[in-house]
C-alpha cells in the first residue's frame, strides 16, 4: 500500500469513528441536551472530517463540510442558536457527509447537487455573519495568507537617517542600488515570550541575499538595572539582493508582527550616500552610541531608542523619534466564546484520564490464539492425572488447579480486549430506521437500551448485517401504517427497540417493534405453498414463527428492496450460527413480535461436557444443558404421529437419539444410554441421547467452515486432550433440523 | 531534534510523522492539550506543533497553560490551523502561539517553517 | 506439543522415503515443466503438483462428520486446525478405502483452504514437462470431472488431479 493509500484508509476510518460520534451527538442535542461540550464535539468532528478531506483533494466533500462547518462554528460560539429547525438540517446533513465520504472512499461522483439544498440552507443562516470564507474556491490554500504588516510611522514625521557611529561599529557604505534593502528590527519583550528568537530571523533573511547585521545597542542599561527578560537590543539589517521584494522580506517577520518594531525600505538609486552628519551628530551619537555592558555608562542610560532608520528626505536635523509601535495587528475583538476546557466535565468527554493505546487488531488476534491453546493444554494437563497420579503428587495437583485458575482469568483479561460496546454497531441504525420510515411512509421511532454491553469484536462485525436485515423486516412487516395504526388504537408512529444485555453465558440481543406481529396464516400458507410444511401437517404457534427462517422462505410478493432482495431470514440465521450464536423469534399477533439473538460471550472458548456417541467424542456446551438422566431411569413415551418424547417433571420433551441423526451405528441397548436434557432458545427443551458421558470441559471452538463447510446441527468442532477431534453439537440446530425433516 | 505533535485526528497525526520523521525529527504524539503537557513534564521536546481544536484540552488553553508554567519560554510552538481567518492564528499569537502553518500543509512547507522557529 | 497429541504419524517430506526419479532429476525445473508429488489409489498413479502440497502424514483415523458425503471420512486435527481428509478412492468411485496406519493423508491447500486426501501410499516426486501433458480421454466421466490432464512417465499413467473439482462440486446426496 502506498503511503498516500495508507493515510486515506487511516482518515476512513477516523472518519467512521466521527460520524458515529457525530450520530450519537446530534442525537443527545436532539432530545434536549444542547450542551456547550455536544456543540463544540459536533464542530470538532466535522472540521476534522474537512481537514482530512482537504488534504486528500475530496473537493466536493470539502465544500460541503466547510459549510456545515461554518454553521457549527456560528452555533457552537452563539451567533446561530441550534433550534429544533437547524438540529433536523444538521441531521440530514449528517447523512449527507456521510455519503460524501462513501463515494470519496469508493472512488465515486455524488450527482452535481447533492447536498445542495442543506448547503444553501447553512449559507443563509450564516447569511449576514462573517463567511468572507466561503468565497471562491473552497479549497484549502496551500500557502500561508499573506497580510501586509503596516508598521509605519503616524503622520508626516520625517524620517532620519542615521549615520552609523564609526569607532562603535562596522561602517558600511551605502550603497544605493537597485536591491539594496535596510531592515530596522526592535523586538518587544513579548516576542522573546512567544520563544521568538532574532538569530533565526536573521539567519532567514541572510538567505535572501546579502545580509549585514549591526546591533543597535543604546539602551542597554547598567547591569544592576537590566533585567533578564527585558528587550534593549535592536538590530539594523542591510539585505541586497537582486530579486528581493518587501514583500519577502517582511514576510520573514510574519510570526513576528506586532511584537516588534519594523520598518523596511529600499535605497533608491539616486539618493546620496552620505549624509552629513554633524546636524545629527550630538542626538545621534547619543542616541545611537552603543554601550557595552562593560562600559555602563550612566550618561546613556536615559536615552532614547534609537530613530527608526528610513532613508533621509530631508536633511534638517530631526529629532529622533520615539519609535511608533506598530499597531499590533490584532483581530477585531473575537466573537469566539471561552471553550469551557477549564471546566473538568468527565462525563461529557471520551474517557478523561484513562489512557488508552492502539493495538494492530493482528496482536490481539494472535494472543488470543495463544491463550486459547493455553487452555487446552492445562485443560489436558488435568486430564493427564489419573488417581494414582493424583494421590501421590498432591502439590502437583494442586500446583495445576493454580493454573486453571489463573489460565482461565487470563482468558477473561484477553477477551475483554477485544470486547468492544455494541455501540458502533447500534450507531448505524438510526439513520437505517429514518430511511425506512421515508421509504415505507410509515412512521418509526427507534430507541435503544444498552449500547454499551460489551462484545467481541469478531462478533460485532458481523452483527451488522443481521440486525440490519431484522430491522428492515421490522419497519417492512412489522410496523403498520399510521393509519392502520389509529385504527386499531395504537400511536401512530411506531417503536422498534434494539437492546443489547449480557446474560448468562450469552449476549442477548434484542429487536422487537410493536406492530402488528407475524402473519401466522399467510406465514403458514406460504410454507405449506413451498413445500416447506407438509399440507396437513399441525404446527404451534411458535413452530410457525420459526418457518420465517427455513431457507428460500420470503413472504415479500416482490423483490422488495427494503427487505434486501427477498433475501429471507434464513441468511440472518445462518450468519448468526456461523458464529455460534442463535436466533429465535415470539410473536403476539396485533401486539408485536421480538427476536432474539443470542450470541456466545466469546468466540473462543466453551464450558462443555464431554460425550460418546459409537464411539465417536462429541461434546455439547454446559449452558444448554439442563441435566442428564440415565436412559434406564428415564419415561419415554410416544406421541400419536409416533415420534419419542421424555416425560420430565409434567413436561413432555422431544427426543433425539444422537446415533441416529448422526447417521452412526446404533446401539441396540438403549438401556445402557444417556439423556443430556438440553434448553434451547425459548425454553424450549429437547433430548438427546448419546451412549456415553465422559464429563465436563472446556474447549476451544473451532472452525468448521475454515476448511470445510458447515453442517447441519454442528456448531464447529474442538479439539480434545488426546489430540483428537470432537464435533461440537449445536442444539437449536439440531432441534430445527428435526422440524424440517418432518415436513420433508 | 525532538517535535511534539498535538492534534486529536490521527490522520493528520500519522501524515505529520510521516513528514518529519523522514526529515529526521523524533516524534512525540499526543491527542489533546492535556496528553501534550504531560509529555513536556517529562520528555525534551524542541518544537511543538500543535492544532486548536481539540477535545479535553484545546490548542489556545495548551499554549497558555505551557507559557504560565514558565519552564518553556524558549519553546517554539507552531499552530496547526486550517482556518484562514486573522482571528484564530492572533488568538494563538496572544495565548503565546510562535507561529502558524496551514492545514493541509506541504511537506517542505512545514519543515521550512519549523526551520524557522527553531534552530 | 503437549504429550499425549498424536504427532507421531506426521512425516515432513524430507524423512519420507521419496526416491528422486532419475529421469526427473536430469530434467532441470523450469519454465516448462512441473513438479509432481505422485500417489497411488491400488494400482493406478495419481499426481498433483508439489507446490500444493503441505505436508504428508500418516493415518491416524479421523472424526466422521454427521450427513456427509461417502468419501468425506471425516476431519482431523493439523497442529490445532481442523481439516477435512476426503477419501480419493471413494470420490473417484472405488469405493471405500479401509485405512490402516500404513495408509497416507496427503494435505494440501486448496485455494484458501487446507484438505487432506486419503491415498494408499505416496511414491514418488517427478519432474515432467508441460508438452507432456495430454488431455483426458472421453469415455469415464469421473475421469473426466476429477483429473486436468493425463501424463506418461515412465510406461505408468499419471493423472493429474483436479483438487478444486475433488473438493467441491459432486452433488451432495441427501
Amino acid at each position: 500500500m502506498s503511503e498516500l493509500d495508507e493515510f486515506k484508509a487511516t482518515y476512513f476510518d477516523e472518519c467512521s469513528e466521527l460520524l458515529l460520534e457525530l450520530e450519537e451527538q446530534f442525537a443527545a442535542i436532539q432530545s434536549g441536551e444542547r450542551t456547550p461540550d455536544r456543540l463544540n464535539a459536533v464542530f470538532r468532528a466535522i472540521h476534522s472530517i474537512k481537514g482530512g478531506a482537504g488534504a486528500f483533494g475530496f473537493s466536493a466533500l470539502v465544500g460541503f463540510a466547510h459549510a456545515f462547518e461554518t454553521l457549527l462554528d456560528h452555533v457552537r460560539d452563539g451567533r446561530i442558536e441550534m433550534s429544533v429547525e437547524v438540529t433536523g438540517l444538521c441531521i440530514r446533513a449528517n447523512d449527507i457527509v456521510a455519503d460524501f465520504v462513501t463515494a470519496a472512499r469508493n472512488n465515486e461522483t455524488l450527482p452535481e447537487h447533492f447536498g445542495a439544498e442543506e448547503k444553501l440552507r447553512f449559507d443563509a443562516l450564516c447569511a449576514g455573519e462573517n463567511v468572507a470564507d466561503l468565497e471562491g474556491e473552497l479549497m484549502e490554500e496551500f500557502d500561508l495568507d499573506f497580510t501586509p504588516v503596516r508598521v509605519v510611522l503616524k503622520g508626516d514625521t520625517e524620517p532620519v537617517y542615521e549615520e552609523p557611529d564609526a569607532d562603535r561599529f562596522e561602517t558600511l557604505p551605502f550603497q544605493a542600488m537597485a536591491g539594496h534593502w535596510t531592515v530596522g528590527f526592535k523586538p518587544h519583550p513579548a516576542l522573546y515570550a512567544r520563544a521568538g528568537d532574532p538569530l533565526l530571523l536573521f539567519r532567514e533573511l541572510a538567505s535572501l541575499g546579502d545580509t549585514h547585521v549591526r546591533a543597535m545597542l543604546s539602551p542597554m542599561p547598567v547591569l544592576a538595572e537590566f533585567d533578564a527578560i527585558g528587550s534593549y537590543c535592536a538590530w539594523e539589517i542591510t539585505l541586497s539582493s537582486p530579486t528581493v521584494t518587501e514583500a519577502a522580506i517582511r514576510e520573514v517577520f510574519e510570526f513576528v508582527e506586532g511584537d516588534c518594531d519594523l520598518t523596511v525600505t529600499e535605497l533608491a538609486t539616486t539618493q546620496p550616500t552620505a549624509l552629513p552628519t554633524e546636524a545629527l551628530a550630538p542626538a545621534a551619537r547619543a542616541a545611537d552610541h552603543g554601550t557595552t555592558l562593560a562600559s555602563q555608562s550612566s550618561a546613556l542610560s536615559d536615552l532614547v531608542p534609537p530613530a527608526e532608520l528610513t532613508q533621509k528626505i530631508d536633511p534638517a536635523p530631526a529629532l529622533p523619534k520615539s519609535p511608533v509601535a506598530a499597531a499590533p495587528e490584532l483581530a477585531r475583538p473575537s466573537p469566539v466564546t471561552e471553550q469551557t476546557p477549564a471546566e473538568d466535565k468527565p462525563s461529557e468527554h471520551k474517557a478523561t484520564g484513562v489512557q488508552s493505546i492502539r493495538v494492530d487488531l493482528d496482536k490481539v488476534d494472535r494472543v488470543v490464539n495463544m491463550v486459547g491453546e493455553l487452555v487446552i493444554t492445562q485443560s489436558m494437563l488435568t486430564q493427564q492425572m489419573d488417581e494414582t497420579l493424583r494421590a501421590k503428587y498432591q502439590e502437583l495437583v494442586r500446583g495445576l488447579e493454580v493454573l486453571a485458575q489463573t489460565t482461565r482469568g487470563l482468558q477473561d483479561s484477553v477477551m475483554s480486549i477485544r470486547a468492544q460496546p455494541v455501540k458502533s454497531v447500534f450507531s448505524r441504525m438510526p439513520r437505517l430506521v429514518r430511511e425506512l420510515a421515508g421509504k415505507t411512509g410509515k412512521k418509526i421511532r427507534l430507541e435503544t437500551v444498552g449500547e454499551n454491553t460489551e462484545i467481541d469484536k469478531t462478533i460485532i462485525e458481523q452483527l451488522s448485517d443481521p440486525l440490519t436485515h431484522m430491522i428492515r423486516n421490522s419497519a417492512d412487516h412489522g410496523i403498520e401504517s399510521p393509519a392502520k395504526r389509529s385504527a386499531a388504537g395504537k400511536n401512530e408512529t411506531g417503536v422498534i427497540r434494539l437492546s443489547a444485555d449480557q446474560a448468562g453465558g450469552n449476549i442477548l440481543i434484542v429487536v422487537e417493534d410493536d406492530g402488528a406481529g407475524i402473519n401466522r396464516e399467510r406465514v403458514l400458507s406460504v410454507a405449506r405453498e413451498r413445500g416447506v410444511v407438509a399440507p396437513d401437517q399441525q404446527l404451534t404457534d411458535e413452530q410457525i414463527d420459526q418457518l420465517i427462517f427455513a431457507p428460500g422462505f420470503s413472504t415479500a410478493d416482490a423483490v422488495s428492496d427494503i427487505s434486501g432482495r427477498g433475501v429471507g431470514m434464513d441468511v440472518v440465521l445462518s450468519n448468526i450460527k456461523k458464529i455460534g450464536g442463535s436466533v429465535h423469534v415470539r410473536s403476539i399477533t396485533g401486539r408485536g413480535t421480538r427476536m432474539t439473538l443470542r450470541l456466545p460471550l466469546t468466540l473462543a472458548v466453551l464450558d462443555v461436557m464431554l460425550v460418546k456417541v459409537s464411539a465417536t467424542p462429541y461434546v455439547i456446551p454446559l449452558s444448554s444443558i439442563v441435566e442428564t438422566i440415565q436412559c434406564s431411569r428415564a419415561d419415554f413415551g410416544r406421541v400419536p404421529s409416533g415420534g419419542k418424547v421424555l416425560r420430565v417433571r409434567g413436561e413432555y420433551v422431544e427426543v433425539i437419539d444422537l446415533a441416529e441423526r448422526f447417521a452412526l451405528p446404533n446401539e441396540a441397548d438403549t438401556t445402557n444410554r444417556f439423556v443430556v436434557l438440553c434448553e434451547t432458545d425459548g425454553s424450549t427443551k429437547v433430548a438427546l441421547i448419546v451412549d456415553d458421558i465422559i464429563g465436563q470441559q472446556q474447549v476451544v471452538i473451532k472452525s468448521l467452515e475454515e476448511n470445510f463447510e458447515r453442517i447441519e446441527g454442528i456448531a464447529g468442532a474442538t479439539i480434545l486432550g488426546d489430540g483428537h477431534v470432537a464435533l461440537i453439537v449445536d442444539v437449536q440446530g439440531l432441534k430445527s433440523m428435526v422440524t424440517h425433516r418432518t415436513a420433508a | 531534534m525532538r517535535v511534539l505533535t498535538v492534534d486529536d485526528s490521527r490522520t493528520i497525526l500519522a501524515m505529520l510523522r510521516h513528514t518529519l520523521s523522514g526529515a529526521g525529527f523524533e516524534v512525540l504524539q499526543a491527542e489533546d492539550g492535556k496528553q501534550g503537557l504531560d509529555i513536556l513534564r517529562n520528555e525534551p521536546v524542541d518544537v511543538v506543533i500543535t492544532d486548536i481544536n481539540m477535545p479535553v484540552m484545546d490548542g489556545i488553553q495548551f499554549i497558555k497553560e505551557v507559557r504560565a508554567s514558565g519552564l518553556y519560554q524558549s519553546l517554539p510552538i507552531l499552530i496547526l490551523t486550517t482556518e484562514t481567518s486573522q482571528d484564530k492564528r492572533s488568538e494563538g499569537k496572544a495565548a503565546g502561539g510562535t507561529g502558524w502553518i496551514v492545514k493541509p500543509f506541504e511537506p517542505e512547507k512545514l519543515i521550512s517553517v519549523i526551520h524557522r522557529v527553531v534552530h | 506439543m503437549p504429550p499425549g497429541v498424536a504427532e507421531e504419524g506426521t512425516r515432513n517430506m524430507d524423512a519420507l522415503a521419496i526416491r528422486e526419479d532419475s529421469l526427473g532429476a536430469g530434467l532441470v525445473a523450469g519454465q516448462n515443466s512441473l513438479q509432481l508429488i505422485a500417489f497411488s489409489i491400488g494400482e493406478q498413479t495419481y499426481g498433483v503438483e508439489i507446490t500444493t502440497v503441505r505436508e504428508i502424514r500418516a493415518w491416524n483415523g479421523a472424526t466422521p462428520l454427521p450427513n456427509s458425503r461417502d468419501y468425506v471420512r471425516g476431519v482431523i486435527n493439523l497442529r490445532g486446525t481442523i481439516v477435512p481428509v476426503f477419501d480419493l478412492r471413494a470420490r473417484f468411485g472405488e469405493g471405500r478405502t479401509s485405512p490402516t496406519k500404513n495408509h497416507v493423508v496427503v494435505v494440501m491447500s486448496v485455494g484458501e483452504k487446507w484438505v487432506g486426501i486419503l491415498v494408499d501410499a505416496v511414491s514418488d516426486i517427478l519432474t515432467v514437462s508441460r508438452d507432456d501433458i495430454h488431455a483426458v480421454p472421453d469415455g469415464n466421466a469421473v475421469d473426466t470431472e476429477l483429473l486436468t490432464g493425463i501424463i506418461t512417465h515412465d510406461s505408468r499413467m499419471v493423472g493429474l488431479i483436479d483438487l478444486h473439482a475433488v473438493v467441491l462440486g459432486a452433488p451432495t446426496d441427501a
